[in-house]
């Protein structure tokens, strides 16, 4: 019996004057993998957005329940502490904030919502450092500030320890697989496949079939102009790769 | 009619000429001088009538601190050599100083004569009025001479603690000599533990001879309440570095100036500031760099934040004479305004009288990074703590130029 994370009815946004969204309909279980293909400007990482409570990303009709409740009724750092995590396409520098500060204040804002105990700096800096290392993350670069002068991949390192550290219900992973090496790729692809459960979800946006190969979506969407065009099983990545997303949006 | 901070009173060594001389000059500078109005250039941004018309007493009850004034225990950490003024009144300690190092009371230092070549001769009393103010009450300071060759591998500390000032205006006058080779660090504390009101006034003399070295740290954490104006006069010799952080979050109207006369080739000024304007305060940041000869260097960087219902001023002057060639002098704001209601009097004087020289000068201001602020709260981190932390980022940059961990504690987190 699939239990829905994530219920999005005819969702509309907007940024501005300008509707990003128009008449999203999603359905996300827990245990599942949903994956949204979709071509450059199609409002993919508007979704993102507009799932993570962004500054004028409004929603104008329609509904996101996340958990059985209103997601829109809730901030940005509420969203987070119940358990909703973007992983961006392009993580924000952040010069001055120091990694282990920034990582404690926020597993400790989560765990502290979530009535959980809030962990010291020694069993904090033990846990970071186990799950650093699984990630290949170096102690060097654990010292510098958010974000600041990292490579591509280091960034998508960086982002997927924050999901192992917070350990969330539901993650959006935004482009993981841009800036990143054949290598960089499968260590992440590993990082996020170490994090399934029967009780999260995941909803992976990328534009390749590549990254589906490594991170195995149970559904594949289909997105462009500001909805779902197509639903199907893996099988759909692999006919996208093979005649592009014109066929499909012809088609719609 | 004169200011009430003007008053008749008797000083120790009164009856000493030399000492009264200094004091009676400095007088009859601030009498025909005035205090500054908005119309003098240098105070353009920074109105003082509110201070100039507190009465605040001169405390001459006694000339030092006994024990049972201070609440606080005296306790001689190894790792620093410590000075303490409570309430403008200096605790007289035995100093475990090193070799090379000699630490004087100043009313000892006035009645030997030693220092008095040193009074009054980094500055021009008629262009700085409070520090005149300072210097018609000259009784209150220490002096800190280093030898030649000497390096104080322990930071020096003065400590202000103004918490039992309340109405008093305190008038200290320091002087710092660092001979040829001599090197060493300065931290200077001020603060208060309650929100009394009084006036930190307060003159630095400083003197770097050849290849002098010379860090100058100063926390101003003063009652929210309190007036705080301090001139640090620094004269530099050939390949002298003085190097000055300042990091203030207090008091209800601060001018800290630096004046720096880089005499000979090759000496060098740096300046580093971070602080943060509170709601109904101003916080005056000014410096005046005479680049005097070839091939000097000064490089200033300060880093503002500013809140609601909050004035700064930074005013920067970098002064280079007609034959001070290949020289450089570079001079850099950055604000972050926490509010729309905050104001800041950005004033770079740029005085270039030669060829062949490198100036620049900058300023910004903005608002917290929007999709900085995103970043933090979409890991859960509340609003108003993701501000709290991009505020402090904004302030980190400066700290962390600090590198002496030990300097960075006694600094930060030291009481």
């Amino acid at each position: 019996m699939s239990e829905p994370l994530l219920e999005i009815k005819d969702l509309h946004a907007s940024v501005g004057d300008k509707e990003i969204i128009k008449g999203l309909n999603l359905t996300i279980n827990k245990g599942e993998v949903h994956a949204i293909m979709g071509p450059n400007g199609a409002g993919k990482s508007s979704l993102s957005y507009v799932l993570s409570g962004k500054d004028n990303y409004v929603v104008t009709s329609g509904h996101i329940r996340f958990k059985g409740q209103d997601l829109t009724k809730l901030s940005t750092e509420e969203r987070a502490q119940a358990g909703l995590f973007l992983s961006m396409q392009y993580p924000t520098e952040i010069p001055g904030v120091a990694i282990s500060n920034f990582l404690k204040q926020s597993l400790n804002s989560i765990r502290k919502a979530q009535n959980l105990p809030e962990l010291d700096t020694i069993s904090f800096m033990k846990l970071l450092r186990s799950e650093a290392e699984k990630l290949q993350i170096s102690q060097e670069m654990l010292k510098r500030f958010v974000n600041v002068g990292f490579s591509g991949g280091e960034k998508k390192r960086f982002e997927t320890l924050q999901m192992a550290l917070l350990k969330p219900s539901f993650s959006i992973l935004d482009e993981i697989d841009s800036g990143l090496d054949i290598d960089a790729l499968k260590t992440v692809s590993e990082g996020v496949n170490a994090l399934r459960t029967k009780d999260n979800a995941f909803l992976v946006i990328t534009h390749y079939q590549r990254l589906l190969s490594h991170i195995i979506p149970d559904v594949i969407h289909i997105f462009a102009d500001g909805h779902i065009i197509k639903t199907g099983d893996k099988t759909l990545a692999l006919e996208l790769e093979e005649n592009g997303y014109a066929n499909f949006i012809k088609e719609d | 009619m004169p200011s009430p901070l003007i008053k008749n009173i008797e000083l120790f060594l009164d009856d000493k000429p030399s000492v009264y001389a200094l004091r009676e000059k400095a007088k009859q500078t601030l009498l025909s001088t005035g205090f500054p109005t908005l119309k003098t250039e240098a105070w353009k941004y920074t109105p003082v009538t509110a201070l100039t018309s507190k009465d605040f007493n001169v405390d001459t009850s006694d000339k030092i601190c006994g024990d049972t004034c201070c609440s606080h225990q005296h306790h001689q950490d190894d790792a620093i050599i410590e000075i303490k003024f409570c309430k403008g009144k200096l605790h007289i300690e035995e100093y475990n100083t090193p070799t090379g190092l000699t630490i004087t009371p100043l009313p000892l230092a006035l009645y030997e004569n030693e220092y008095k070549k040193y009074i009054f001769n980094s500055f021009e009393l008629e262009k700085h009025p409070f520090a005149a103010l300072n210097g018609m009450y000259l009784e209150q300071g220490i002096c800190i001479y280093i030898d030649k060759n000497t390096k104080i591998e322990k930071p020096l500390v003065i400590k202000y603690n103004q918490s039992s000032a309340d109405s008093l205006q305190l008038n200290i006058h320091n002087i710092i000599i660092l001979e040829q080779n001599a090197k060493a660090d300065l931290i200077e504390q001020f603060s208060s533990h309650n929100s009394n009101s009084y006036f930190t006034n307060v003159v630095n003399e400083i003197y770097l001879k050849t290849n002098a070295s010379f860090t100058h740290y100063t926390a101003q954490n003063e009652s929210p309440n309190a007036y705080h104006i301090v001139l640090n006069a620094v004269k530099q010799h050939n390949d002298s570095l003085y190097k000055h952080f300042y990091f203030a979050s207090g008091a209800k109207l601060s001018r800290h100036e630096t004046l720096i006369n880089l005499e000979r080739e090759n000496a060098r000024a740096e300046i580093y500031t971070a602080y943060t304007a509170k709601k109904d305060s101003l916080t005056d940041i000014t410096t005046n760099i005479n680049h005097l000869n070839q091939e000097t260097f000064s490089n200033q960087y300060a880093k503002a934040v500013l809140n609601a219902d909050s004035t700064a001023v930074f005013q920067g002057k970098i002064h280079i004479a007609p034959h001070a060639i290949k020289t450089s002098g570079n001079q850099l704001h950055k604000a972050l305004y926490l509010n729309d209601n905050a104001t800041l009097n950005c004033k770079p004087e740029l005085e270039i009288y030669a060829d062949d020289v490198k100036c620049s000068h900058g300023a910004s201001c903005g608002e917290i990074d929007k999709d900085q602020l995103f970043y933090l709260t979409s890991r859960g981190i509340s609003q108003e703590t993701a501000k709290e932390i991009l505020t402090n980022a904004h302030l980190e940059e400066i700290k962390a130029l600090i590198t002496d961990e030990k300097i960075k504690n006694l600094l930060f987190f030291s009481k």
